[in-house]
């Protein structure tokens, strides 16, 4: 057994409310971030009002829905969040996200890593069969990330998405098991 | 290729019943303390019909069903003849326990117990998408023990006398079935 949670640039865990509130009022402020996660036009709740939200959600205690936050090795700086929802246990299949607040790491393999984890958590700790994830069109970093990790182009929902005067699909990726697995097996020279 | 009747066997089905219904059979079940002993290691008659309804309606609040609780009614006439379940987080290692008794005397040994087994192993394996069923019964509950071989439960281990009843001691036998087996065994 080794520590699940740990890779080789970050480490998953969990943050108090307040602590999660006071980063993703900053993050929200950035609306191309934002705009990159989420379909709702950028709404600048106040810290409080986030806060809120943080403690409701963890009230929740969904049992198909488990987020963590991504906190750098190096000097254990938040940086963003990564989690499952929409999670069918008894088909087995789940859905990730993972939006980093913080532009410094951007395009440096820190999403990546997150990502890593968050997958050999599903696969290794939750036993499930598949995950899949929903990227905007526009979102090519997200994109070339996913599919350097081996998560493959299901399909679009053509013109979802109204932005900036023209319109963007929804891209589906998914990745199964067996295909991670593999992903895993080759990577280790088996 | 969706099942019709998967919760149908070929003597018995797999039911719900209101709280009320379920309780009352209960305490009429549960009169017959031989009954009560073969199914628990409880001392018997616990509880009243009025707390078994309060139980049953909050079991079918929970959601997702912490566990699945049927009652076995015969097809012939549907009957109200016992009840069964699966218990236990599945999730995430696959496994379940099962329990079933047939609290109707008139029904022992006819074949009602291993179809509503069969009944609902399908239910686990095919629906639940589960990896392993458990259960635990008593040495002194043969006509269990035969059921259950038959039904293709292994036998695993046992906790060596386990209950002190009629001034002796007994062991729990636990009894386990793989997936890959019950498949080999449906076809």
């Amino acid at each position: 057994m080794n520590d699940l949670l740990r890779g080789e640039m970050v480490h998953l865990t969990a943050d108090n409310p307040d602590v999660m509130a006071v980063q993703l009022f900053r993050w929200n402020q950035d609306t191309e971030w934002f705009r990159f996660l989420d379909t709702d036009p950028p709404r600048l709740f106040s810290e409080k009002k986030v806060k809120e939200f943080q403690e409701k959600e963890l009230e929740k205690e969904s049992s198909n829905e488990l987020f963590f936050h991504i906190h750098t090795l190096e000097d254990d700086s938040l940086i963003g969040f990564v989690g499952l929802f929409d999670l069918f246990k008894h088909h087995g299949d789940s859905l990730v996200a993972i939006a980093l607040g913080e532009r410094d790491y951007w395009g440096k393999g820190y999403g990546t890593d997150a990502m890593k984890i968050m997958l050999r958590y599903a696969f290794y700790e939750l036993n499930l069969r598949k995950v899949g994830l929903i990227v905007f069109e526009y979102n090519s970093r997200a994109i070339r990330s996913y599919e350097k990790i081996g998560f493959i182009p299901e399909g679009r929902i053509r013109g979802a998405i109204l932005r900036e005067g023209r319109r963007w699909d929804w891209l589906f990726m998914g990745l199964l098991r067996e295909e991670w697995m593999g992903n895993q097996a080759s990577r280790i020279g088996v | 290729m969706m099942e019709q009747h998967l919760l149908h066997g070929t003597i018995v089905r797999l039911a719900i019943d209101e709280p009320e219904v379920m309780a009352e059979a209960m305490v009429r079940w549960g009169g017959d303390s031989e009954y009560l002993r073969l199914l628990d290691a409880e001392p018997p008659n616990q509880l009243s019909e009025k707390k078994f309804t309060e139980i049953f309606q909050k079991d079918q609040e929970k959601e997702p069903p912490a566990f699945y609780f049927f009652a076995i009614r015969t097809l012939v006439d549907d009957r109200l003849v016992g009840c069964a379940g699966l218990d236990g987080d599945a999730f995430p290692n696959g496994d379940a326990f099962v329990g079933i008794g047939i609290g109707d005397r008139e029904f022992w040994g006819k074949g009602y117990g291993s179809d509503a087994m069969k009944v609902i192993l399908r239910f686990a394996f095919q629906e639940l998408n589960l990896r392993r069923i458990s259960l635990d019964t008593f040495e002194y509950n043969p006509r269990a023990i035969r059921s259950y071989e038959k039904v293709g439960f292994v036998h695993e281990g046992r906790a060596r006398k386990f209950l002190l009843r009629e001034g002796r001691r007994w062991d729990m036998l636990f009894m386990g079935i793989l997936r890959e087996e019950w498949l080999a065994r449906s076809g």
